[in-house]
């Protein structure tokens, strides 16, 4: 078996896994695209020899598979960076929750309060 | 007193500070009997230890963040509820009795007579009696010469948390406010939005309780973070 095909396999079954995730609902369809999409990107690669030995021509590298480990790291890098962007928006989100949690919170008790006092 | 002094609100951002707490606020309650247009609100920012109970004590307005989100966050929690309740000037004051109430007025009175946007307590526009650490002085004439390089003004103590705002302000911060060690930030941001800043003389003490929380990765830390974020200040787009 070479590398070729044994990539193939791994980005099939991490492609069963995707589809998966989606299907029962724990991974977002939204956020499943650029996974889809680097497995359909990777699974074409690894099968096409022709194609991945024309690619690896044009930028000079000597040994064909090493272009399949080096699309793997670059989609690596955009999901990751797209995370870290992920999860500033989500910390700026709880940060206005946060304190418009505190800013309700004190109103609300400043209200029931108010009603006490009307009542003694 | 000579001048009317509008609605204005005092916002102290404190975390874990059950030491010194009770006396900030027994002085700046002093300063309420004087003034009676001033608030007080404090902002516990997630304190595990008495903080929340011993202000609760206190006749002042108590905002409890349910976790703890760092000065910045903090302190724009007290700009929101300013701009929510109408407050025309609002002052941030430190909970762990750096900062003197002496000094209030001198700060506000700019603001008041429209005179400037923010003014800000400096400790070494003059010489007080404050004495810090020498790389805490170093530190600060630091971010000195980065700020005059980059605004062209003198900023004598761009890190001092003693501030005060008038209403345009207070809008703009309810809106937008860094999220940590935002003091010398927030000088490079108003200044690229033409507002007027001024420094006052203020007395400092060193801190009364405790001991300071800046390690020195930490400070390596800040320096970083802090040069970046004035950096990115100039080139942000709006």
């Amino acid at each position: 078996m070479d590398i070729t095909f044994f990539s193939f396999i791994i980005v099939c079954a991490l492609f069963i896994l995707v589809i998966e995730s989606v299907r029962r609902g724990i991974l977002e369809t939204r956020d499943s695209i650029i996974w889809i999409f680097t497995c359909v990107l990777l699974g074409i690669l690894s099968l096409s020899r022709g194609l991945l030995e024309f690619l690896a021509d044009l930028l000079n590298i000597v040994y064909a598979p090493s272009l399949l480990f080096l699309f793997g790291l670059l989609s690596i890098i955009v999901m990751i960076f797209d995370l870290t962007k992920r999860i500033s928006k989500l910390n700026n989100k709880v940060f206005v929750l946060t304190q418009e949690f505190a800013l309700l919170k004190e109103e609300y008790q400043k209200q029931a309060s108010n009603q006490r006092n009307k009542q003694t | 007193m000579a001048i009317k002094v509008p609605k204005t609100l005092i916002i102290v951002p404190a975390y874990n500070e059950e030491v010194s707490i009770a006396s900030t606020l027994n002085s700046l309650i002093k300063l309420k009997r004087n003034i009676k247009s001033l608030e007080i609100c404090v902002v516990n920012d997630g304190s595990i230890d008495k903080t929340a109970d011993i202000v609760a004590s206190f006749d002042v307005v108590l905002l409890n963040l349910p976790m703890n989100l760092g000065i910045g966050g903090a302190v724009q929690t007290g700009y929101k509820y300013a701009y929510n309740h109408g407050y025309e000037i609002a002052v941030q004051f430190d909970a762990d009795g750096q900062h003197n109430p002496n000094d209030f007025l001198e700060l506000i009175k700019p603001i008041i007579k429209n005179e400037e946007d923010m003014v800000v307590g400096s400790r070494f526009l003059q010489k007080t009696s404050y004495r810090g650490s020498k790389t805490r002085r170093i530190g600060i004439y630091y971010f000195y010469l980065i700020l005059k390089l980059l605004t062209n003004k003198s900023f004598t103590d761009p890190t001092s948390g003693y501030r005060a705002i008038n209403r345009r302000v207070i809008r703009l911060f309810a809106h937008n406010y860094p999220k940590d060690y935002p003091e010398p930030e927030v000088l490079m941001h108003l200044n690229r939005k033409n507002m007027r800043i001024r420094e006052v003389t203020a007395n400092m003490a060193a801190r009364q309780g405790g001991e300071s929380s800046i390690t020195f990765w930490k400070s390596v830390y800040y320096m970083g973070k802090v040069t970046l974020s004035i950096l990115m200040q100039s080139i942000v787009k709006e």
